[in-house]
């Protein structure tokens, strides 16, 4: 393994002549705070050292896909972004972006800057719990409380949004359930305005920080190649040297009409995986900016009445307006035969929803390629030959959400 | 510590490299089939192998995700009822391609963790789902599913654990035969398709036009 951390020296059982180190296999978790959810791992340990390490997932298996499969597409929004909780518009952008492939909708401009602002933010919320929980895991309390301070701004936007906090299920197939409240943009602007300012503290504050620089240094180093084999996507990726984002290379929702720069570093190590998500917050804010300027007034929802619903007034004066909407509600609409896929960049890496369409209202199968099952597998591969409490920050530094492990 | 700087792939390189791949896959034995900009090459079984070994060497070097899919219950499907999907793309993230193999219930197919160790997990998550074996895997154990859950809950055939509902009058309603018109199967009550008249796009209903498009300008569209 490429970790620095050196070898343990021989000669120190010697000198204490009946020590003698044996192998011994510790569970960790499921139910443990420092595993983000409900990961168990079975380490082997030599010492200190770490000799194996196998994780078990599967606690929080909820069978979301098959549920998708058992409801009609307009349905599934309730359930997509119920498996990465933490990133829920990411998931929900996802699942859009897929099913108005299939059907070939147009989305108009003002849906996809509002889709792009939100999904932003929400990415920034995303790496502010990041940063909260990995220095918590490293025993430094107080960012936690510093970072959950921000995102409960952000909160409070998604909450004016879309009236939760959390399960947003405010995109629709072709747009938006409904505009955005009047508040809507202030509060973005507001944010914008006193965010750049926080985040230079949390720059100078974490990452300038000599303790966790001798922390996360040369710890867990997963070299490019070993990351491209581990099928390692999104930040963790781009902290390993590999310049890979999708909304650049393959952009969606209006993605390639914004100026941003992709961080990306070549040390592999917990503190470049810190660093990259550092970095992508500017990114974001930057996108935001853009995207909040550009804002314009207009629809809001493809007004196509394949896919979306009537507006009310419509209803009180057009028989084929209640039609419709008396056929999309219990019925839904019916994309081609077909099979899509578009892949996605949300916080944690590639996420797409691979949808299968019998011709009928229901999807005949979704596939949900969710980032953090295969970027767990990396957690081995880097934490071999390391230390114990090194491992800790180093399932933190992947960043995985176990609703999106398990589905 | 080195910043990484993003470069955009070259539309030309990345035409090259599909054709490259299709051709070499062509040579393997394998059918292209293009629906909305996806391309999905059909292997036969032995191939599948030196295919994404082929592919990988030519420049698709990440493997996104192996899953499969159970064609059971598929309107119109003719041949084998499983099939395994890899998804695999360049560098970049531009430039993609699915490779199919087809199976049938009971056959197996080569684990491609000798040519990426990641897709243990990818191909651990299609056994549990779907049951598709995959020879000289290392550690082929379910992975989501509980150990004491028997079959492949992705399976078209494997049950919902549904209750019918009764209602006060003494009716009950079952969900598989509520949900039947919902699916390509069943044409539903009325076969209604979800589209509007031939000829006739869907923004042109008839109906109020000019608060219609008032509203549409307003940005009131899509309000309920």
């Amino acid at each position: 393994m490429a970790t620095k951390v050196p070898a343990p020296a021989q000669d120190q059982g010697q000198n204490l002549g009946a020590f003698e180190t044996k192998r011994m296999r510790i569970n960790v978790g499921p139910q443990h705070p420092s595993t983000h959810g409900v990961l168990r791992l079975v380490v082997d340990l030599e010492g200190e050292r770490i000799r194996a390490l196998r994780p078990h997932v599967g606690y929080l298996h909820t069978g979301f896909e098959k549920t998708m499969e058992n409801r009609t597409y307009h349905q599934c929004v309730t359930y997509s972004n119920r498996m990465d909780y933490v990133n829920g518009f990411a998931h929900d952008l996802a699942y859009m972006v897929a099913v108005e492939h299939l059907m070939g909708a147009r989305v108009p401009i003002r849906a996809q800057r509002i889709r792009v602002i939100l999904n932003e933010l929400n990415r920034i919320a995303s790496h502010l719990v990041f940063f909260g929980t990995t220095l918590l895991d490293m025993g430094a309390l107080t960012p936690f409380f510093y970072t959950m301070r921000e995102r409960e701004k952000l909160m409070d936007i998604f909450e004016n949004v879309c009236g939760v906090r959390m399960n947003y299920g405010y995109f629709r197939v072709g747009g938006l359930r409904q505009d955005v409240p009047e508040e809507f943009v202030p509060l973005v602007r507001d944010f914008l305005k006193t965010f750049p300012a926080y985040l230079g503290q949390y720059d100078t504050l974490f990452m300038g920080n000599d303790i966790l620089e001798a922390r996360t240094r040369g710890v867990g180093v997963l070299t490019r190649q070993q990351a491209i084999d581990l099928c390692l996507t999104g930040p963790s990726l781009r902290a390993s040297g590999v310049p890979l984002d999708f909304r650049k290379t393959a952009p969606y929702s209006g993605y390639d009409e914004y100026d941003f720069d992709v961080p990306c570093y070549d040390d592999g190590d917990i503190w470049a995986r810190l660093q990259v998500r550092m970095d992508e917050m500017h990114e974001s804010l930057r996108i935001v900016q853009q995207a909040v300027d550009r804002l314009e007034p207009g629809p809001t929802i493809d007004p196509d009445r394949r896919i979306s619903l009537p507006p009310r007034w419509e209803l009180e004066d057009s028989m084929e307006a209640v039609i419709f909407h008396f056929k999309l509600v219990t019925e839904g609409f019916h994309p081609p035969k077909g099979e899509v896929y578009v892949p996605t960049e949300s916080a944690r890496g590639e996420l797409g929803y691979y949808i299968a369409s019998d011709g009928g209202s229901m999807p005949y199968r979704v596939k949900v390629r969710a980032p953090s099952l295969a970027n767990l597998q990396s957690l081995e591969v880097s934490s071999i030959g390391g230390l114990f409490a090194d491992m800790v920050i180093n399932i933190a530094s992947f960043d995985p959400v176990l609703g999106d492990v398990d589905k | 510590m080195a910043r990484v700087p993003f470069m955009m792939p070259k539309p030309a390189d990345l035409l090259q490299l599909r054709a490259d791949a299709l051709g070499r896959l062509a040579e393997l034995g394998g059918s292209v089939h293009v629906f909305k900009g996806m391309i999905s090459v059909t292997l036969p079984k032995e191939q599948v192998i030196s295919a994404l070994r082929a592919v990988r060497d030519m420049g698709y070097e990440m493997l996104t995700d192996v899953h499969g899919m159970d064609y059971l219950t598929y309107p119109g499907h003719k041949g084998k009822r499983f099939s395994v999907v890899y998804d695999v793309h360049d560098l970049s993230g531009a430039e993609r391609l699915f490779l199919r193999v087809d199976l049938d219930d009971g056959e197996s197919v080569t684990t491609c963790t000798g040519i990426w160790p990641g897709a243990s997990f990818l191909e651990r998550e299609c056994f549990d789902m779907i049951g598709v074996v995959f020879d000289g895997h290392p550690d082929l154990r379910k992975i989501l599913t509980p150990e004491d859950l028997d079959g492949h809950p992705h399976r078209k055939d494997y049950p919902l654990g549904e209750t019918p509902t009764l209602f006060n009058d003494g009716r009950f309603l079952d969900p598989p035969s509520f949900r039947a018109g919902l699916t390509g199967r069943d044409p539903g009550l009325t076969g209604w398709k979800g589209g509007t008249r031939e000829g006739v796009s869907a923004t042109q209903v008839p109906g109020p036009r000019s608060r219609l498009t008032s509203n549409l300008d307003a940005g009131e569209a899509g309000e309920n």
